[in-house]
């Protein structure tokens, strides 16, 4: 933790002999949804300059994934943004993939793009009630709460998890969708909209909370973009860069749908930026699901696809290959990929650097949280301390994914 | 763009200090010497239209010359085509150009890479460690910092059965 009477900020009350306050906002406080601490140093109630300091929950990710097998990395990628976890074991997936070339087949593709779209949607209800909460709306954010569980309990069929779900395999996943898992996917594409409306009934066009976010916390385009911004945060400053459209992954090119995009950048337009792309992704949910394939969930990758269990008992081929599944002896081709998948807060990229052996020379993971955050000083300066409040949850930042 | 123009475009410009690498798997490799890097980044953002940073980071190889690696990912936006360039130093003296001028999004990038790398970024604004505590005096992602043994049996752990 940084100490606050740090020497800029001696240098800042030195010039034009005006006494600033410094407020130490964090690194635990309840109002930032997170562990991180910002020292802000303000003229009355004006913040004039602000300090950052991240890593509370550092986890060494990188530095693990150098001695993990493949398909041990998954769990991994789910502490990062926990709020949509399944984009990330994707993501991951879809990169294990790219490096061992496997192509998979339609019905694994859409069924992705259901789970994907099921955690963007979760996701983006999250950050878009607590805009609201932030604001002192806090209704909002129970009703939508709700349906949040529900999609968690659609991973709970999918996967037997809720927030760190591990769901999928190299090569598709684990088993099909089960009669339960499509019934609650359907009812959710009944019930959501509902509330939908009802959420937007309550914010989007409400006086209080259009003039608490209308020009808070907004950047132009162009610095955005040289601050490397991707996702609602980028497309609110009114830039359409969205993965699923620049490099189409998991079919996305089969579905027709709409990239939101704002014009100012502030925290009213990455409310409403987000709020469309619920609509986009029931939209892709509904055309995903009745369009559904026929076809096997998985394909086989022989040195990463576990064997069925009753082969495993059974066979001794299978066993041998289970056995050397789970302990990680699989070398993957020497090679090196960057797959990027649109995560809920934008790009999120693999950077993987093979050398032949069962686990990568080197990994990195672009998550998008750690670059936009740090644009939050220039988003916040001459503003209130409330607003700045505001403007940290609309970015959405999430501690897991900044600090790795 | 063919990326054998981009590549006869930075040759012209940069003659000796652009190579192209052979193994090129998936995106557009260069490698570039260490004391132009800064220049051809600003080359490819003002001149090819590279105005996106994707991805910046470290990599470290320990039984080559050159131990230390940055690797920088770029954008195209307008005709949606990335490159990837890399960049080599020694470990003894592991200084770069701060591209942080050109792309503000690449401060906690070269911050991280510091980090973990030990790489110097020249020019960089404020070059502290970022996820790590400060007092650390070692950096943790270099080859030579082996993660620790999940058999190993000397150790006495009550708590954790070990």
């Amino acid at each position: 933790m940084k100490t606050i009477n740090s020497e800029h900020h001696l240098d800042l009350t030195k010039k034009d002999e005006k006494v600033y306050s410094t407020l130490n906002l964090g690194p635990t406080h309840p109002a930032t949804h997170g562990i991180f601490q910002n020292i802000l140093t303000m003229n009355g109630e004006t913040i004039v300059h602000a300090e950052q300091t991240i890593g509370y929950i550092h986890r060494a990710f990188e530095k693990i994934a150098e001695r993990r097998p493949y398909y041990q990395i998954t769990t991994l990628t789910d502490r990062l943004n926990y709020c949509s976890s399944p984009i990330n074991n994707i993501g991951w997936h879809l990169a294990v993939e790219k490096l061992l070339g496997v192509e998979t087949n339609k019905r694994i593709d859409y069924m992705r793009i259901i789970v994907m779209e099921l955690a963007r949607i979760a996701d983006h209800l999250i950050c878009n009630s607590v805009i609201g909460v932030d604001s002192g709306a806090l209704t909002g954010f129970v009703y939508v709460f709700e349906q949040r569980e529900k999609i968690y309990e659609i991973y709970e069929e999918l996967c037997g998890a809720r927030l760190t779900t591990n769901l999928g395999r190299v090569g598709g996943f684990e088993r099909d969708f089960s009669v339960g898992a499509i019934r609650k996917i359907k009812e959710l594409l009944v019930d959501l909209p509902k509330i939908l409306h009802q959420f937007e009934n309550l914010l989007m066009r409400n006086r209080i909370f259009m003039d608490r976010t209308i020009g808070v916390g907004s950047i132009s385009s162009e610095r955005a973009l040289n601050y490397s911004f991707t996702g609602p945060c980028l497309r609110a400053t009114g830039i359409d860069y969205d993965v699923r459209v620049q490099e189409p992954y998991c079919s996305y090119n089969d579905f027709d749908f709409v990239i939101p995009v704002g014009q100012h950048g502030d925290t009213y337009d990455r409310f409403c930026v987000r709020q469309t792309e619920i609509w986009e992704s029931i939209k892709l949910i509904t055309n995903a699901l009745d369009n559904l394939p026929e076809g096997k969930f998985n394909v086989e990758v022989p040195a990463f696809y576990l064997p069925n269990k009753e082969d495993v008992y059974s066979k001794m081929e299978p066993l041998i290959g289970h056995f050397k599944m789970v302990m990680g002896e699989i070398d993957v081709p020497k090679k090196e990929i960057y797959k990027a998948v649109e995560g809920a807060n934008g790009e999120l990229g693999f950077y993987v650097v093979a050398d032949g052996g069962r686990s990568p020379y080197r990994l990195h993971f672009r998550r998008p949280g750690f670059i936009y955050y740090q644009a939050y000083p220039e988003m916040i300066t001459d503003s209130s301390l409330s607003d700045a409040i505001l403007t940290m949850s609309s970015m959405n930042v999430i501690a897991g994914e900044l600090d790795a | 763009m063919e990326n054998n123009e981009l590549f006869q475009n930075l040759h012209t410009q940069f003659h000796e200090s652009i190579l192209l690498e052979e193994t090129n798997h998936d995106i557009f490799t260069l490698v570039v010497e260490a004391s132009s890097i800064k220049s051809v980044i600003a080359f490819l953002k003002d001149h090819e239209n590279f105005i996106f940073l994707t991805d910046l980071c470290g990599i470290h190889y320990p039984d080559s010359d050159l131990e230390l690696g940055v690797i920088y990912h770029l954008h195209n936006l307008v005709e949606n085509k990335r490159v990837r360039i890399k960049t080599f130093v020694p470990k003894a003296t592991p200084h770069l150009d701060s591209i942080v001028e050109i792309f503000s999004g690449a401060n906690w990038m070269e911050r991280e890479t510091f980090d973990f790398y030990g790489i110097i970024f020249v020019g960089h604004p404020k070059l502290e460690r970022i996820l790590n505590v400060e007092y650390m005096n070692y950096h943790p992602m270099l080859k030579e910092y082996p993660l620790e043994d999940a058999t190993r049996s000397d150790k006495d752990d009550a708590f954790f059965g070990r």
